[in-house]
């Protein structure tokens, strides 16, 4: 399956709600307490009921495995992504308010934009903005204690900065030794054990949590464009960015909500999976591992 | 009588190694040669610019039948409350979560227009279940998307989707489990027939 939209979806997604491009959503930690909310269901059982359930009937013959059972247990081999939802009422308010802003604004903006602007003449636009994010990654490297990462990343920064003109081009990803670290604050703070929280719908930033939150501060400061003066300019930049960003997806937000049977829920697990995956990567480093007892995420 | 006997387990031996030999699956492929086969096959329907449109939906429904395990996926998707469903809602249900698929991907999957398809590795999940890594290379980024695989009949079959390491199965588990937190499985299959209905115009 080629473009399944889910991924670039989500990418479009994240663009659309958060600000600052591809944002800090920090870990999801699967909460260990039962969710409050009736939302975030998935508790991390990891017990598989002894066989107490009748395995796929006969009439539906799977021809699958052995370990019929597997599907009721959680995922064995990821742990289910949950969070606690609760102030979901706000959530889902400001989801909708997302939602509205991305088809009355962002949406027909973006397709104007589209008319005008070749689409590699935007490819580029974004890759310049990416390139200015640069100390978003490196210093997150850095504190994740990763040097391979900071240097990976700053020759990418040094190659497309000149060799790429300006950021507009990215010679550095012909090598494939230079792969893009896609690292945050928020990711950051997940990996020394600090839990995400709780989840947060923000309006225009979208979904985040108190930990991707305090993430995205620090991440703006740390982003040369929030220095442009005076405060329109910036708004007027940050905002050209984020249109750039949305011409080049549109049609992926409207894919997540065809295939899901409810968004808000979906976006929120997508979301969860998804930052939970990023801190998982680097919290393998056995250096970086939370004092025991700490949560995992 | 005595000097029968090593060669009746002679014969044993040699029945028993004969028999192991014929049954094993005559499509043992590696999982990440059977993703890597259906998914070409997929390919060449999409690049074929000869076919009208309903033809080549047709054809990606038979691949999809044969590289998908719909039940395994239904099942994964549903987890726990696939025992809240009574087998006749089973058996509406497999199908009718196909459409919703089908719907919500298929003009997505048709618009591919020669992305480059990468086959990374293969990670053993448990004894019959295998993930398979793989990345689309678009114009302006790389998409990781892994297929995982369970084997039933000799076959490898996909079961979940996780695009960038976001499981399809777990995100509608959630959403399952939460509209059935709420209500009925009937009710469940009515707002799936509901969402295949509507954009059947």
């Amino acid at each position: 399956m080629k473009r399944l939209a889910t991924v670039v979806v989500l990418c479009a997604l994240l663009a659309v709600g958060c600000a600052h491009g591809k944002q800090s959503a920090s870990g999801p930690t699967p909460s260990d307490k039962p969710a409050q909310a009736p939302a975030s269901v998935q508790t991390a059982q990891k017990s598989t009921e002894p066989g107490t359930e009748a395995p796929g009937s006969p009439a539906i013959a799977t021809g699958a495995g052995k370990d019929d059972l597997d599907f009721m247990a959680e995922t064995p081999s990821a742990e289910t992504a949950t969070i606690a939802d609760p102030i979901e009422p706000f959530n889902r308010a400001m989801f909708q308010f997302n939602d509205r802003l991305y088809f009355w604004v962002l949406k027909p903006v973006s397709q104007g934009y589209n008319v005008i602007v070749p689409e590699p003449a935007r490819v580029s636009v974004s890759n310049f903005f990416y390139n200015l994010r640069y100390p978003v990654r490196g210093v997150s490297c850095i504190l994740q204690i990763d040097f391979e990462c900071f240097v990976i990343e700053s020759v990418r920064f040094i190659v497309n900065t000149t060799l790429g003109i300006a950021g507009l081009f990215d010679p550095a990803s012909h090598d494939e030794t230079l792969r893009k670290q896609d690292r945050d604050l928020g990711q950051t703070m997940g990996i020394y054990g600090v839990g995400p929280g709780f989840y947060i719908v923000w309006p225009v930033l979208g979904p985040s949590s108190p930990r991707d939150s305090v993430g995205l501060v620090g991440d703006f400061f740390l982003y040369p464009i929030s220095y442009l003066n005076p405060w329109y300019v910036w708004l007027g930049v940050r905002s050209y960015q984020e249109v750039n960003a949305t011409s080049l997806t549109i049609g992926d937000y409207e894919v997540f909500k065809e295939a899901a049977i409810d968004p808000y829920v979906s976006m929120r697990n997508a979301w969860v999976q998804y930052r939970q995956k990023k801190v998982e990567e680097r919290g393998s480093r056995e250096e970086l591992k939370a004092p025991p007892g700490a949560p995992k995420y | 009588m005595k000097c029968m006997k090593p060669a009746r387990s002679l014969i044993l031996g040699l029945t028993l190694l004969l028999l192991t030999l014929f049954s094993m699956p005559a499509r043992a492929a590696a999982p990440i040669d059977t993703v890597k086969s259906d998914v070409n096959r997929v390919l060449e329907v999409l690049r074929n610019k000869a076919l009208k449109e309903e033809i080549k939906r047709e054809k990606l429904r038979t691949i999809y039948g044969d590289m998908f395990d719909q039940v395994e996926l239904s099942k994964w998707s549903l987890g726990r409350n696939w025992n809240k469903l009574t087998e006749a809602q089973r058996q509406e249900f497999v199908p009718l979560f196909r459409q919703v698929l089908e719907k919500a991907y298929a003009d997505k999957i048709l618009s591919y227009t020669d992305e480059k398809i990468l086959y990374d590795r293969e990670i053993t999940l448990s004894s019959t279940r295998v993930e398979v890594k793989t990345r689309i290379v678009t114009k302006s980024k790389e998409i990781p998307i892994d297929y995982r695989v369970v084997q039933g009949g000799g076959t490898w079959k996909v079961y979940d989707v996780v695009i960038e390491n976001v499981s399809l199965v777990q995100n509608y588990r959630s959403q399952f489990t939460d509209i059935l937190s709420n209500n009925t499985p009937e009710q469940l299959l009515e707002i799936l027939r509901k969402k295949v209905k509507d954009r059947k115009s």
